[in-house]
């Protein structure tokens, strides 16, 4: 697992950067998003201009998004320089670890969610090996279970269907 | 009230065993937050806000402002002893604060830097307890047209004068326009945007947009960052006493520095990094020892210090007096004081006296309390310095999803995170700021609700935001400033060079 990870890294350290004409992605991103919400005011009512509808903010703002956006989207076309290069084992161990807390906490409890969570969040650096990955989990989710739960009195169960 | 009477008795309340714990806290935790490089303030407010829900309201700001300022002070110990800035605005304290700390003066450095911290903030908070009931009683003559284009001048402020392109700024702005009218529409009741999910209908909370594109979107950009391990340095931070010609030296900046700094905190949109890169820049033209800028001056770490120090301070003015905030840390502010019923503007003053007073007074505690923590501690943040990064990142993402897992006891609202965090993280990969983004988030209801107004009151005549002298100036300042942004992005990009680095949290 740790040769695997630090290969992924090499290839991802060894990789060009990329293009920022991507950025235009994001500006197409903003154009959707702002049909979507044009679309959705119009059905909700613009109202009159004396009394606005439940619409019409959305309907304004759509509108000022999407000319953005185009405009946006042309600079990003034009612009021949590089990104920074991205993380995307980080971004995929932090995500990770968001979807493993949120399946585990209210199935099996905080302080095994708090435990997986951890080592997965600690997955993309080969620099804490897996043994201490297993008790930085540890000392986390205890530390959570006596902060949170006898601390604060938060109610979290700290173990379930165990 | 006169300003007096009203500082007096914030201190009553800043004095409280509650207010001076969380005084306390919140400098502490921004320091620890500023001394790490990577996490900004904003992940600590967000991180922090769920926990004020069972505080007082006072408690609460003052924790909350405590972090704000607290992490100005933490971010230059960074800065100084590796070169790398703990927050944006010690960037340029880096200029001269390395130099030193390579000349074995790290020392000198640090106290040269929490002295005029420690002065700039002093200095910032007078400012702040003078203007602010001034700016109050003329903002309470201004109706829904005048508030609906100071939002707008607010907002254009916010998204123009920042990192990057300000076309990217202002669309960012209207995305987080038009994701605050998700929810129940308080003035019809009908549900927006909420594609029949029940836990939409309260909208999307401010905890969980902060988190996700501060707290988690900052946390996946730093961990490359920071993956060489513990920040070693072998500098020498133990001969902390200035010479008398050093004193005398960091004098004059302290006091320029504070000036522009409150001119520029106060002003929407700009705040802590611009104000210490122009009293940098203005200290480099008049001091007699310019030519020893950038080589390790006094001057050089006083005058960014104070500067970023009470814009800090000043920038609470226009948050508390008019509800606009000029950064997302005080969007931040504004959402939390929201949370608690209270409306930032200027009855704030009136109704809530006692809260704004006793910021204003907590504001000398916790300078005076930050004096403390970074000259008699300093061995404390240093050792800091040295815990490896890869305990501390897994440690954060756990506290974020405890944070945003503890608002309603629902998954739910993990997913939002889960959502915000990666668009956080791919905001800053193709260059789109999120800060703008949070601030539209966090203003566009109210300015939603002064349009609705000021169009009732018009009866439907949408000239009434020019007509209006008030409103028509500030509107004409929105678009000649949109025009000067704009104009310069061109301008930088034409001469093949990025914008300057302006943004701050």
């Amino acid at each position: 697992m740790r040769d695997l990870l630090l290969r992924l890294r090499r290839s991802e350290d060894a990789a060009r950067p990329p293009h920022a004409w991507l950025g235009a992605l994001g500006g197409a991103a903003l154009l959707i998003l702002a049909v979507i919400f044009i679309v959705g005011g119009y059905e909700l009512g613009f109202g009159s201009t004396r009394r606005l509808g439940t619409g019409a903010f959305p309907v304004i703002t759509g509108f000022a998004l999407a000319v953005l956006s185009l405009a946006v989207i042309a600079g990003d076309l034009a612009d021949k320089t590089d990104l920074e290069k991205p993380d995307w084992i980080s971004f995929a161990a932090i995500g990770g670890a968001l979807v493993v807390f949120a399946l585990t906490v209210g199935r099996i409890g905080l302080v095994p969610g708090v435990f997986l969570t951890t080592i997965t969040a600690s997955l993309p650096d080969p620099a804490l090996k897996f043994p201490g990955k297993v008790l930085l989990g540890a000392i986390v989710a205890l530390g959570c279970w006596g902060l949170f739960i006898e601390v604060i009195n938060l109610p979290f169960k700290p173990f379930m269907g165990l | 009230m006169d300003i007096i009477t009203g500082f007096s008795q914030g201190l009553m309340v800043a004095m409280q065993p509650e207010n001076l714990l969380y005084c306390f806290v919140g400098v502490f935790l921004g320091t620890f937050i500023g001394v790490l490089p990577g996490i900004g303030s904003m992940a600590a407010i967000s991180m922090l806000l769920p926990l004020t829900f069972y505080l007082d309201p006072t408690a609460a700001i003052v924790m909350i402002a405590g972090v704000y300022y607290g992490a100005e002070y933490g971010g230059s110990i960074a800065s100084i002893l590796m070169n790398i800035p703990g927050t944006p605005s010690s960037s340029i304290t880096c200029i001269d604060g390395y130099p030193m700390a390579r000349e074995g003066r790290a020392g000198i450095a640090l106290f040269t830097s929490a002295i005029a911290s420690f002065g700039g903030g002093i200095i910032g908070m007078v400012v702040m307890a003078v203007l602010a009931p001034a700016l109050a009683t003329l903002a309470l003559n201004f109706g829904p047209t005048e508030y609906f284009a100071v939002i707008l001048l607010g907002l254009v402020a916010a998204s123009a004068v920042s990192n990057g392109s300000p076309v990217k700024g202002v669309a960012m702005v209207a995305a987080g326009l038009m994701l605050g009218t998700v929810g129940v529409d308080i003035t019809t009741g009908a549900e927006r945007f909420t594609m029949g999910i029940p836990e939409m209908r309260d909208g999307v909370h401010l905890v969980i947009v902060a988190m996700g594109l501060f707290g988690v979107g900052e946390l996946i950009t730093s961990i490359r960052a920071n993956a060489t391990g513990a920040h070693q340095n072998d500098i020498d931070y133990k001969k902390f006493y200035p010479t008398r010609a050093e004193w005398k030296s960091m004098f004059g900046p302290i006091w320029r520095g504070a000036g522009i700094g409150s001119f520029f905190g106060a002003l929407p949109g700009t705040g802590q990094t611009v104000a210490s890169a122009v009293a940098y820049a203005v200290e480099k033209k008049v001091s007699p020892n310019r030519a020893n800028f950038g080589k390790g001056a006094v001057e050089g770490v006083a005058v960014p210090e104070s500067a970023n120090n009470s814009a800090t301070q000043t920038a609470f003015i226009p948050t508390l007096t008019l509800g606009v905030p000029g950064s997302a840390s005080m969007a931040l502010v504004i959402g939390a004081l929201m949370m608690y019923g209270i409306v930032p503007g200027p009855r704030l003053l009136v109704d809530h006296a006692d809260l704004f007073w006793g910021l204003v007074a907590s504001f000398l505690i916790g300078n005076i309390l930050l004096l403390i923590l970074n000259i008699p501690m300093i061995g404390l943040w240093v050792r800091l310095l040295r815990i490896p990064y890869k305990y501390m990142y897994p440690t954060i993402i756990v506290l974020i999803c405890m944070g945003v897992y503890s608002l309603n006891n629902n998954v739910f609202d993990i997913w939002l995170t889960l959502a915000f965090g990666w668009a956080g993280y791919l905001m800053k990969l193709f260059r789109f700021e999120p800060a703008p983004f949070l601030i539209g988030f966090v203003l566009g209801p109210m300015m939603e609700e002064q349009l609705r107004r000021a169009m009732l009151l018009s009866r439907g005549d949408p000239t009434t935001f020019l007509t209006r002298p008030i409103s028509g100036t500030l509107i004409v300042i929105t678009v000649l400033l949109l025009a000067w942004s704009i104009r310069s992005a061109l301008k930088a990009r034409r001469q093949g060079r990025a914008m300057p680095m302006l943004s701050d949290e």
